[in-house]
């Protein structure tokens, strides 16, 4: 049941957060560099948007994998050990994460990056 | 093997899902490049922005854009009682998400013509 | 009328490997039944047809089977009705079940998964003299579950019994369903418990291939659904059903 509340939670989330992306961040469709990314996500609120994105996705990626294979008679005996494998990886990928959000930093040595 | 509108929906829905996933690790990975500095983060992108993958991009927009519309329709079905419409449901949503691909997928492959 | 072929999905444990196609030729009437035409394939053309069929009218659920690709009850269904236009059928057993023979498959998975929910009315412990008094509209919420005949369509219909044995089944929850949405019954909340493990309600992806299948047009997807919103207020159906079995035995007003 917490799995299923997990997957439901995070679709709606994702409903939201997946539309902002596609249209804000991707369309139109432009040549990715670093400078250009950096226009938007020099905003707080953008850091904070992507960050909340990418703990649902997180949460919906592990539960939809786990609850594929759990669904297979044979895995079904690795449910605990799954289960703690995908909170592993999960704590894993958002701490990368994050760090990847707050990676977009305008650089320190001011030079190359100042209009 | 038990053919039906259901269990095609189901397989579209699980297939799509399993690539969203491997799909979002290896993003995290590209994007995570941002992690070692702006020149890092242009190489790396920049491999992924050639043409190839622009095409692919678009699968990987009918893909989200599937996924996301069935994630509706099952929000749908669990909060109001309409498994009568079941058929009808599932076209619909299947139109829309083929109209939706067309539409956001023609100006990527404007991009990715020219240039 | 014309001939009529029966392709039947053979197999014989003792000497085949693989289940192949057996092809009948017959001449149906018009109102011979899928069930008719095995009878005919076996009473004139090979005795070792082998299909279960007990009542032939559609309430003993022996007879289920997978015709042309959908689960569906053969002895109320007109052969007329399923041949294509080369005048072909195609019978095969009950799909993702072990074939013990032909057209017979092993159903225990479909009986151990039906024990497992406690099918049967846990009444309260005073029983009224006379009788349980129950309103109509407490009787329309069941939704009919109570005329499923236990075939097995749905069963095998489903996409993720394909998968796992483990799940318990559209025709258990749909009996779980009626169980718990009975006024009568005393233990709502603990089947609920019950069957929202990881083998429960949640295990239900909605491909609706049950409520396709059902012979009897009883909707197990639903059934499914509302067992899942119970489930999330377990206190208060329990709590509602004491208070409503304080009045069993007295007659309901009818607006
Ligand atoms: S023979 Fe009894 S249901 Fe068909």
């Amino acid at each position: 049941m917490r799995i299923f509340l997990m997957q439901r939670i995070s679709a709606i989330a994702l409903l939201f957060f997946m539309t902002i992306h596609m249209i804000v961040v991707h369309y139109p469709p432009f040549h990715i560099d670093f400078s250009r990314i950096l226009e938007r996500m020099d905003q707080p609120i953008w850091k904070a948007i992507d960050i909340a994105f990418l703990f649902f996705v997180l949460m919906h990626a592990l539960t939809g994998v786990y609850m594929v294979i759990t669904d297979v008679e044979r895995f079904g005996t690795f449910k605990r050990a799954l289960a703690v494998l995908a909170v592993v990886i999960g704590i894993v990928a958002f701490v990368y994460g994050t760090m990847t959000v707050m990676a977009f930093q305008a650089p320190t040595t001011a030079s190359a990056f100042v209009p | 093997m038990y053919k039906s509108t259901g269990f095609i929906s189901f397989l579209l829905r699980r297939v799509t899902g399993i690539a969203l996933v491997l799909y979002l690790f290896t993003h995290m990975w590209v994007i995570g490049s941002a992690n070692s500095g702006a020149d890092v983060f242009d190489s790396r992108l920049n491999f992924f922005q050639s043409t190839a993958f622009k095409f692919a991009e678009i699968a990987l927009l009918a893909a989200v854009i599937y996924h996301g519309f069935d994630g509706i329709r099952l929000l749908i079905v669990h909060y109001f009682n309409v498994t009568e419409y079941r058929k009808s449901l599932f076209y619909a949503i299947f139109a829309a998400s083929v109209l939706l691909v067309i539409a956001g997928g023609i100006p990527i492959l404007l991009f990715a013509l020219e240039g | 009328m014309v001939t009529a072929t029966i392709r039947i999905q053979r197999f014989n444990p003792d000497v085949d490997k693989k289940p192949h196609i057996g092809e009948f030729h017959l001449e149906p009437d018009q109102d011979t039944t899928i069930l008719d035409a095995l009878q005919m394939s076996k009473s004139q053309q090979d005795g070792s047809v082998t299909f279960r069929r007990s009542c032939r009218h559609a309430i003993c659920g022996s007879c289920a089977m997978n015709v042309n690709g959908s689960n569906m009850l053969v002895c109320n269904k007109p052969l007329a009705a399923v041949l294509d236009k080369n005048r072909r059928v195609t019978i095969r057993p009950l799909p993702y079940l072990p074939i013990i023979k032909d057209l017979v498959v092993d159903r225990s998975s479909f009986w151990e998964q039906y024990q497992r929910v406690k099918p049967w009315l846990i009444p309260p412990g005073d029983l009224p003299e006379k009788e349980f008094r129950v309103s109509p509209e407490e009787v329309e919420a069941l939704n009919n579950a109570e005329t499923c005949i236990m075939c097995g369509a749905c069963y095998s219909a489903c996409q993720v019994i394909g998968m796992t044995k483990q799940y318990i089944g559209p025709h258990a929850l749909l009996k779980a369903f009626l169980r718990v949405v009975d006024p009568r019954d005393t233990e709502p909340g603990e089947r609920l418990a019950n069957l929202s493990g990881s083998d429960g309600v949640y295990r239900c992806h909605t491909i609706f291939n049950c409520i396709d299948a059902c012979p009897k047009d009883l909707n197990p997807t639903q059934a499914i659904e509302t067992l899942r919103k119970l489930a999330q207020k377990r206190r208060a159906l329990d709590d509602a059903r004491n208070e409503r079995q304080k009045y069993i035995e007295e007659p309901v007003s009818t607006g």
